[in-house]
């Protein structure tokens, strides 16, 4: 009885293995079953064995398969470790490289800083050169101007005193160009009225050319090249007084040289 | 001499020309310190003239130090820079403005003599207190 239904439980097995074939064929690894099955029906010698010798060459086939997918499964394994192997050294690399680009990006700000200042050291050296006169030259300027009580006035100075930070009304009429024009007398025209009696009295310097209109020192001296008509908005004038002055300054230059 | 009339072979100014013209560039701009000669000036309507507006800018060559060092007063220098606004030359016409910036002149003028007779007396007084002590160690 036993064995009847353990016969009768196999053929019912076997049958859905029948129909499981097209799904062996397909599915994940057998079960268990099935092959505790097979195994009972070879051992019992059932009439069904092309059948069964059908599921275990099916079942041999997928082992086949399935030692294959396991050792292609280890290649990629490893193929996968060396990946993360490679993939750790590229990290690495990366650091390395970014490390590098902080360093250089510090040394070209540096540089850039550098070469700025130097470029601001030349440009003020260049400045400094340009405008460099004689320490001599300039004692003599400010010596001319401070006794003449040009820029800073007698210490005895009140009000109701003539003298001026500036050419007065006579000083104007002396000169050059007060001869050239025949100006009318205008009490308007320089001092206030009152001035102009207290400047009867004459200051202490009059010369007949006042040294304001220096023509014995500035023998030689030439004004900038330019035209005669100031009517017309001058675009260029500047440069030709650049490059009239640069004329003056080398012979300027020449001459401070021989005086010193 | 030989070098200025090579550069001044191309204008039509004779050497005698040039230096009368140096000569009386140089008085007028010097007369620019003047402020009542400003409000003459300007009373008179050159200051609103184009070509005497453009005339003051020529006259800016005299900054340089070659042509600066010419200038007795050089105050003309800071009033032709505050000419080229027309703000300033046209609020010249006023006869008050012109005494104020006289008196403000005159009262910069003084500045320097003011400063120097204070130092003076600093330095005077300086000495006294220094020669103080001596005196007290020589009464000891």
């Amino acid at each position: 009885m036993a064995v009847r239904l353990s016969l009768a439980s196999t053929w019912r097995a076997a049958r859905p293995s029948k129909e499981m074939l097209p799904h062996t064929m397909t599915d994940p690894p057998p079960n268990r079953e099935l092959i505790e099955m097979l195994a009972l029906s070879r051992s019992q010698k059932l009439p069904q064995g092309g059948e069964d010798t059908q599921i275990l060459e099916l079942l041999v086939q997928r082992d086949r398969e399935f030692q294959e997918l396991m050792r292609v499964a280890q290649e990629q394994g490893k193929v996968h470790q060396e990946m993360q192997v490679l993939e750790k050294e590229v990290e690495k690399r990366d650091c390395d490289i970014q490390q590098l680009q902080k360093q250089l990006k510090e040394a070209e700000h540096i540089l850039a800083t550098a070469v700025y200042q130097a470029k601001e050291k030349l440009k003020s050296i260049d400045k400094a050169r340009k405008g460099s006169i004689s320490s001599e030259e300039i004692i003599k300027y400010a010596h001319r101007i401070s006794a003449s009580n040009a820029v800073c006035a007698p210490l005895n100075w009140v009000p109701g005193d003539p003298r001026r930070p500036y050419p007065t009304d006579l000083e104007m009429r002396s000169g050059m160009l007060g001869h050239m024009s025949n100006l009318p007398t205008n009490g308007v025209n320089g001092h206030l009225p009152g001035d102009a009696l207290a400047a009867g009295r004459l200051p202490d310097v009059l010369t007949p050319q006042y040294p304001w209109q220096s023509s014995d020192v500035s023998v030689g001296m030439l004004p900038p090249h330019h035209g005669n008509d100031f009517g017309l908005e001058p675009p260029g004038h500047n440069k030709e007084n650049e490059d009239d002055v640069e004329a003056m300054s080398t012979d300027s230059s020449s001459s401070s040289s021989d005086s010193d | 001499m030989l070098c200025y009339s090579n550069l001044f072979c191309v204008s039509n100014f004779t050497e005698e020309q040039a230096r009368n013209r140096f000569q009386s560039e140089l008085e007028f701009i010097q007369c620019l310190a003047n402020p009542n000669y400003l409000n003459f000036l300007a009373q008179r309507g050159y200051l609103r003239e184009k070509p005497f507006v453009n005339y003051l800018k020529y006259l800016l060559y005299w900054k340089e130090p070659e042509y600066a060092k010419f200038l007795k007063y050089p105050h003309c220098l800071h009033m032709l820079e505050l000419l080229q606004y027309e703000h300033f030359r046209k609020e010249l016409v006023n006869a008050q403005c012109a005494k104020f910036i006289d008196e403000q002149q005159l009262l910069h003028w003084q500045h320097y003599s003011r400063k120097r007779t204070r130092l003076q007396q600093a330095l005077a007084e300086q000495q006294q207190q220094q020669q103080l002590p001596h005196g007290n160690a020589t009464a000891k």
